[in-house]
């Protein structure tokens, strides 16, 4: 089979995906404001806790009953969301939407969960993680579903990957949405001269109003650069590392991983 | 090139640059996506090359296998390649799979895009000698239906016509012709597809049960529809091999010269190529095999659509390049000179 040690590497890219989900959450405090793309990183964080217990036994958390539940839910959420989004673009929603990818890594997922079938012989194809123990190869029912499903996976990576190195990436919507990020995370970027000086909107005035959030398009994601101002404490690097989680190429990162790790799953499980 | 073309890539230079300036994203021009389409077919090589069959002596063996019938001054390395990846097979396969999803990867992100289209020639060279014995070419065994001239000879094939430049724009008739020119391009195209016609005549392939054999063959452990799609095609070219090889050599022919007729003719000629190519993927490739496990790239069905598709007619010659060299070559605003032929 597949080296154990590619599998574990693989999981820990989908810990550390998950891991970043969470601290996307945190950092966007969905619950103070804009909810942003709330649902995206509850489904990247859920995604990369699954997937990782696909690929060790060991990381296994939930039975697959319990996952075919949760991805189905997922899978049914995203697609009213593509839905929505397709009344207003139409079938471009399908190459250009917001949602479209995460419907189809959600659509993957069900199906990996669902399709399993029983272990095949040591030597064949699989993993050793989705509840079936250490020692069994898991295989998929109806291999050309997971065809289909890789070759789509790695269709969004290739052009998640040419948008991200192409110029105006940080525009629009397409990898992240505008979240609720905590005031001084930015104004900070704005001081490091991350182009958000003139992007961030609304409530961002310290002590103005309810001024706890800001809600800053996706291309104000500095690097976090030294502000010089004297100003900028610990506080601000917090607030500059806050505004980097949440744009638009840590987003567009999670998701590339993401779905080129989902078609190597599904390929292997062939 | 001409000054007034020069002068032209100027302008449009300062126009891109004021375009990534600002930073607005475009979508990618017809070229990119070809770029993109062949990228995400490295990555598929890629995840492939990472199957459990690619860690076991079966993988160095099949690279054995593609020795015989060589020449020895081919097969001998082949054989050598294929010893040492027998002793170091996770080594070796690891490195092989990374290679491939970094060819991937460095053809979708724009700024590497050049790097890995020279790369994959070089690899695809490599893998055309090491891994498919020149795709079985020189031993008798080529066949249109079985991946003849050797798929990844195609990728190398691609990486050229799809190369990041503009030399050519302002008198492409297709996107394949922008980097090298329409004489060359044609001539690349006449060449693969004439082989594949000569192919379909020798006489392995023209035997009365060649083809049907061939097919029967591929059905073996693919899914149950796949299997029957493919028993029922063998059983129809059972004791007519003779017969179905001259049509398809015809057919081939026709495909060959079909880039140098006027643009109507050649579009349905470049029909007539995909949909060529798409029969052969599903009936003599059975997708690569890809489905029934073992497989390291989806074959030449695949790869033969998509080098088809990069000869498609364009509406007008002498105008813009599709208007969007930033996608095309990978770097901000290059090479737009075409937008004043």
């Amino acid at each position: 089979m597949t080296p154990s040690w590619i599998l574990d590497i693989l999981a820990g890219l989908m810990l550390l995906v998950a891991a970043i989900s969470a601290g996307r959450l945190v950092a966007a405090r969905p619950w103070a404001g804009s909810p942003g793309d709330a649902d995206i990183d509850v489904a990247h964080l859920l995604m990369g806790i699954a997937m990782a217990g696909m690929l060790v036994a060991s990381l296994s958390t939930l039975p697959n009953d319990v996952w075919d539940v949760i991805f189905a839910v997922l899978t049914g959420w995203f697609g009213w969301r593509v839905y929505h989004e397709s009344r207003g673009e139409g079938v471009r929603v399908l190459a250009d939407g917001h949602h479209t990818p995460h419907l189809v890594h959600s659509a993957a997922m069900l199906y990996m969960f669902v399709a399993i079938s029983a272990p095949a012989a040591a030597g064949g194809g699989g993993m050793s993680g989705m509840s079936g123990g250490a020692s069994a190869m898991q295989t998929l029912n109806a291999p050309v579903v997971a065809f289909i499903f890789a070759l789509w996976l790695i269709v969004y990576v290739v052009l998640d990957l040419d948008r991200l190195s192409g110029p105006g990436h940080g525009h629009g919507s397409y990898f992240a949405r505008p979240a609720a990020v905590p005031a001084d995370a930015a104004l900070v970027g704005a001081a490091a001269g991350s182009g958000s000086v003139g992007l961030a909107t609304g409530s961002a005035a310290p002590g103005g109003g309810d001024g706890s959030v800001a809600t800053v398009p996706p291309q104000a994601t500095g690097p976090g650069q030294p502000t010089g101002n004297g100003g900028a404490g610990s506080g601000s690097t917090a607030g500059s590392a806050r505004a980097l989680l949440l744009g638009p190429k840590v987003a567009a990162g999670c998701r590339i991983a993401m779905g080129l790790t989902m078609a190597f799953m599904l390929i292997i499980m062939i | 090139m001409s000054d007034v073309a020069v002068a032209g890539g100027q302008a449009a230079r300062q126009r891109g640059q004021g375009t990534a300036a600002e930073g607005i994203w475009q979508p990618p021009d017809t070229r990119r996506v070809l770029q993109l389409a062949l990228a995400a077919i490295w990555l598929l090589d890629a995840v492939l090359q990472y199957q459990s069959f690619m860690f076991t002596t079966g993988f160095s063996q099949m690279l054995a296998g593609t020795a015989s019938g060589n020449p020895g001054v081919i097969a001998s390395p082949i054989t050598w390649d294929a010893r040492l990846v027998g002793h170091h097979l996770v080594l070796v396969n690891t490195i092989f799979a990374t290679i491939q999803l970094l060819l991937g990867l460095g053809i979708a992100w724009r700024p590497t895009l050049r790097v890995a289209l020279a790369a994959s020639i070089a690899w695809s060279l490599g893998v055309w000698w090491f891994g498919e014995g020149l795709g079985g070419v020189l031993n008798g065994a080529a066949s249109p239906l079985n991946g003849a001239p050797g798929a990844v000879i195609i990728y190398a094939l691609l990486a050229v016509l799809l190369w990041p430049s503009d030399r050519y724009a302002a008198t492409a008739p297709f996107p394949a012709a922008r980097a090298v020119g329409a004489p060359v391009a044609r001539a690349l195209w006449l060449v693969l597809w004439g082989c594949l016609a000569y192919f379909a005549l020798v006489p392995a392939n023209r035997a009365p049960q060649a083809l049907h054999d061939m097919i029967a063959g591929m059905a073996d452990g693919q899914p149950g529809w796949l299997a029957a799609l493919d028993n029922h095609a063998a059983s129809l070219l059972a004791h007519h091999g003779l017969a179905a090889s001259i049509v398809l050599a015809i057919a081939l022919v026709v495909i060959a010269v079909g880039v140098y007729l006027p643009r109507p003719a050649a579009r349905a000629t470049v029909v007539l190529a995909i949909v060529v190519a798409a029969l052969i993927w599903v009936f003599g490739e059975a997708f690569g095999a890809i489905l029934a496990g073992g497989a390291t790239d989806p074959n030449s069905g695949l790869l033969l659509i998509l080098l088809a598709l990069s000869y498609w007619p364009s509406r007008a010659v002498a105008t813009a390049p599709e208007a969007t060299a930033p996608a095309a070559t990978g770097q901000p605003a290059a090479g737009q000179e075409g937008a004043v032929a």
